[in-house]
């Protein structure tokens, strides 16, 4: 299998045995011994057209981990976008300054795709509005993989804002990949998985033996199920104030909720979080949101190892 | 039963596409480009309406003085007329009939119905890849929406 110069645009594009091989190639990097050295002289640039903490800063540090250097923008407005100067010529001028990576967040959907068209060198999606982050799918099926020892067979619950939360549309559609998950969809009727998702589920449910619920209460779920993956309430998507509002604290896990719980199971979260996650919650076992971001780095190096062909 | 003499005259060389369900045919003439078609080369195009027919009721018809419509540029008919039927004559004679088959992906004739997708906010030529056959359901190349059925609008073309 070769990922050197290939771009990671969707979950969509990937298949199981790809998802597999790179997640099997983390502890490689990780225990490198030329670790720091695999990506010397390779510069990532970095458009970043809407705000990040965690992907912007991982992939930051897993370049320079790598020995690698970073270049590129973190505001469009300091850039010639404010001009109106279009997302095919700004990645185009990027591609042509010597990068040898590329790594886009924009706002709007299918953005990154377009980037990849434009670029020669590789695309990585850091997210492209509500559409797909496939870095933080492959983060989050590591994050369950190390936990539970298995990807096939895992219950699971998604719990928020289902609608605009690009994560729980690509880990649903990543865990269709895989055999007899349970998948438990817990939103406001508002914010439910779309149903083009819920459609694939459908199908994925005769050819591999998926089962899922739509369903809107956490409480109902917490004892069966490995992974609770808890999202936020995405007021910026929200067009209507008064929806935002009423949504904002529907969903709050408190650790009085956990006794029930399986001792295999472990919440979840893209993060940031706001108000859905009690911080008592941090000091149970079954807390795992910041070991799942720092699991990010590892497999965002890896990509980056395996995209400039560091690795193979 | 009222005599009603009025037909298109019969061409030379060129397309017919009959069996089209009556109403489609301007919105086919659209997604075809033949407007363009015809001001470019000055060949005439004729579109027929509510022409009586036996399987149909009322069906409409169209026959383009052109040959350069290839096969594969006349199956989006299919997306709009399933049971459409292209004849294609040279010299007089009919040198080929079929059916148009629904493609496995379309161009720049779809507008994507999300407002969030790129191809609403700058110059992208859009690109579909055809998931359902029924009922007729796309995903953008590039948002990955899927959506069928009024969703599906056409790109007005001049």
């Amino acid at each position: 299998m070769n990922f050197l110069g290939r771009d990671i645009i969707s979950m969509n594009d990937l298949t199981r045995e790809e998802i597999n091989y790179i997640l099997s190639r983390v502890p490689e990097v990780q225990n490198h011994p030329n670790k720091a050295s695999l990506c010397n002289d390779k510069v990532s640039a970095m458009l970043f057209f809407e705000p990040s903490t965690r992907t912007r800063t991982s992939f930051e540090v897993a370049m320079r981990n790598l020995g690698g250097k970073i270049g590129g923008f973190y505001d469009a407005n300091i850039t010639s976008t404010v001009k109106e100067e279009s997302l095919w010529d700004t990645v185009k001028m990027h591609d042509g300054y010597g990068f040898d990576v590329i790594v886009i967040r924009h706002p709007l959907k299918g953005a990154a795709r377009v980037a990849a068209e434009a670029a020669d060198i590789p695309v990585i999606n850091a997210g492209d509005g509500p559409n797909q982050h496939p870095t933080q799918t492959l983060l989050d099926l590591y994050s369950i993989r190390e936990t539970q020892g298995r990807l096939d067979g895992i219950s699971i619950a998604m719990v928020g804002d289902l609608v605009n939360g690009r994560t729980v549309h690509s880990l649903t559609e990543a865990l269709l990949k895989y055999e007899n998950c349970r998948l438990i969809f817990i939103s406001p009727r508002d914010l439910a998985m779309p149903r083009s998702i819920i459609d694939k589920c459908a199908r994925a449910s005769i050819d591999r033996g998926v089962t899922f619920v739509e369903a809107g209460r956490i409480e109902d779920h917490i004892g069966q199920v490995d992974v609770l993956y808890m999202t936020r309430i995405q007021m910026e998507r929200l067009q209507e104030r008064a929806l935002a509002e009423k949504f904002r604290s529907i969903y709050r896990l408190e650790a009085s909720m956990l006794s029930d719980a399986k001792p295999n199971m472990k919440i979840m979260h893209p993060l940031p979080r706001v108000t859905e996650i009690a911080q008592d919650v941090d000091e149970t076992q079954y807390a795992y949101y910041f070991q799942q971001a720092k699991n990010g780095l590892l497999v965002r190096e890896t990509l980056l190892a395996l995209i400039l062909g560091a690795i193979t | 039963m009222k005599d009603r003499p009025i037909t298109i005259a019969k061409i030379d060389s060129g397309i017919v596409i009959d069996h089209i369900p009556a109403g489609k045919a301007f919105l086919i003439s659209q997604v075809l480009g033949l407007n363009a078609l015809a001001r470019k080369t000055g060949d005439i195009i004729a579109i027929g309406i509510n022409f009586e027919s036996q399987s149909l009721n009322k069906k409409d018809i169209i026959k383009v003085e052109n040959l350069s419509l290839t096969r594969n540029m006349l199956n989006v008919v299919a997306l709009i007329a399933p049971m459409a039927t292209v004849t294609r004559i040279e010299n007089g004679k009919v040198t080929e009939k079929h059916k148009v088959d629904v493609p496995d992906s379309v161009g720049d004739i779809v507008v994507c119905p999300d407002r969030f997708c790129i191809t609403n906010h700058e110059q992208v030529p859009c690109k579909f890849v055809i998931v359902g056959k029924g009922p007729l359901t796309m995903r953008c190349h590039y948002c990955e929406t899927e959506f069928f059925g009024p969703l599906i609008k056409y790109k007005e073309k001049n």
